[in-house]
């Protein structure tokens, strides 16, 4: 690497560490109010136009959602000042391992390997919140 | 050699402007969100962004040169005519690029990371890809030194829309004078770029001058109604810098393994292709979206544990 370019990239890195101390500084970062059942609901409703919820369980530190919409799950995770969604198979959820009052849950995706949602158990019980019918998961 | 490069003149500006939008936003004089990490992951992806082009740079500048030994025409750097010639034709050319990259996977993989921030400020703008130099977009200027603009004045042109892309990464400025906003590519108009809401979704592609929208009918303006929601369709799950960089290229990679006769499909079908169509397309996107529009409001329907 020639002295310039070596230059170049000590002086970019030190720039970047300023600025990034100083994004932390100013506190500038969108509302991170943590989810209730109306945000939880709004949210998945922008992501999942169209879907009707069978069901929804928000988590207690507010930080996800998890819904139900026939034979598939919607999940909802914090990231940041945002949120991440991923839907699939009810089923997967339900398998989903449940550990020190959070499920975390596979979603198979290189862009979002895994989500982690704090619930006060799992699975759920009640008819609703079992496998699905043949009818739901067509 | 020294060679007259917009972007490496322009770094100084793109840090003190992106100290600037932090501190007037901290001070609620112009609206702008920074998130911390995300802050990181944009800066980071620009930083190493110039290093990763090094490695086909030999490549590009020889096939610039190649390109120009065999030119049509003989275009001098020193006529103002030939400069002007060069800013509309670049632009058109950053435009069918830019267009490409959002339409097939395969160049999607490479641009992907660039709006993959759910935020819009200057930092995105940084947000640069890692793997352009294989994607080989960089063919589609490759014409212009063949018509006998020196490859010199491609770059340097290159360099001059990249530079003017900067700015308009903002929701600090809202609209800019409307005849500004008839020709010019502005900091509106672009935030229909990066928003995922569908009615938004593959529009406004141009560089410089968003007349090649208004003209290929991929304008679409900002509506008051409709505040932009920025990332991807599919946001990402980390703010880790190898995974926005390579995450795209990864998932082709699998769905190829996992279904081998279908890679064209997979290479050069539309982001969210598959041969089921299971999954979602721009196209299918707005197609859902408008019937949405069209069908009577149903009453709501949640159970709530």
């Amino acid at each position: 690497m020639n002295q310039a370019l070596f230059e170049q990239l000590a002086l970019s890195g030190l720039a970047v560490t300023l600025l990034v101390g100083l994004a932390a500084w100013a506190s500038i970062a969108k509302s991170a109010a943590p989810l209730d059942d109306a945000r939880a609901r709004r949210i998945l409703g922008e992501e999942f136009p169209g879907k009707k919820l069978d069901g929804l369980w928000v988590a207690v530190d507010g930080m996800g959602a998890l819904a139900r919409s026939g034979g598939m799950a919607l999940v909802l995770c914090r990231l940041g000042d945002g949120f991440v969604a991923r839907q699939i198979p009810w089923a997967r959820a339900l398998a989903a391992s449940f550990k020190d009052g959070r499920i975390s849950i596979d979603l198979t995706d290189v862009a979002a390997p895994k989500a982690v949602i704090a619930l006060p158990s799992w699975p759920p019980t009640g008819p609703q919140e079992q496998a699905p019918t043949k009818d739901w998961a067509a | 050699m020294k060679t007259f490069d917009p972007v490496t003149l322009a770094t100084p500006l793109f840090i003190l402007t992106v100290i600037a939008e932090i501190l007037l936003a901290r001070f609620r004089v112009v609206k702008a969100n920074y998130e911390t990490r995300d802050t990181a992951a944009s800066l980071v992806m620009g930083l190493f962004s110039t290093l990763s082009s090094l490695p086909v740079a030999g490549l590009t500048v020889a096939a610039g040169l190649w390109a120009y030994q065999h030119r049509v025409f003989t275009i001098s750097m020193s006529s103002p005519v030939a400069w002007v010639a060069i800013f509309f034709l670049e632009d058109v050319t950053y435009y069918g690029f830019h267009r490409l990259s959002h339409e097939r996977r395969l160049w999607w993989a490479s641009h992907v990371n660039h709006h993959s921030s759910q935020h819009y400020n200057l930092s995105t703008a940084l947000r640069q890809t890692w793997t352009g130099g294989v994607a080989g977009t960089w063919l589609l200027w490759i014409p212009l030194s063949l018509m006998g603009f020196p490859p010199a004045m491609v770059a340097i042109e290159k360099g001059i829309s990249l530079v003017y892309q900067y700015w308009i990464h903002t929701e600090a400025i809202r609209r800019m004078p409307r005849w500004f906003e008839a020709v010019f590519n502005t900091p509106s108009h672009h935030r229909v770029h990066h928003a995922r809401n569908p009615r938004y979704l593959d529009k406004n592609y141009a560089g410089i001058l968003i007349i090649w929208d208004r003209m290929l009918g991929t304008f679409q303006p900002e509506l008051d109604e409709e505040a932009p929601r920025y990332g991807l369709v599919h946001n990402l799950g980390t703010f880790n810098p190898l995974r926005v960089a390579f995450h795209e290229w990864i998932a082709i990679s699998q769905d190829i393994v996992r279904s081998p006769r279908h890679a064209l499909g997979w290479l050069f079908g539309p982001p969210g292709w598959s041969p089921d169509g299971s999954r979602d397309t721009s196209a299918s996107l707005k197609a859902q979206w408008a019937a949405r529009q069209e069908a009577p409001p149903e009453r709501e329907s949640v159970l709530v544990p």
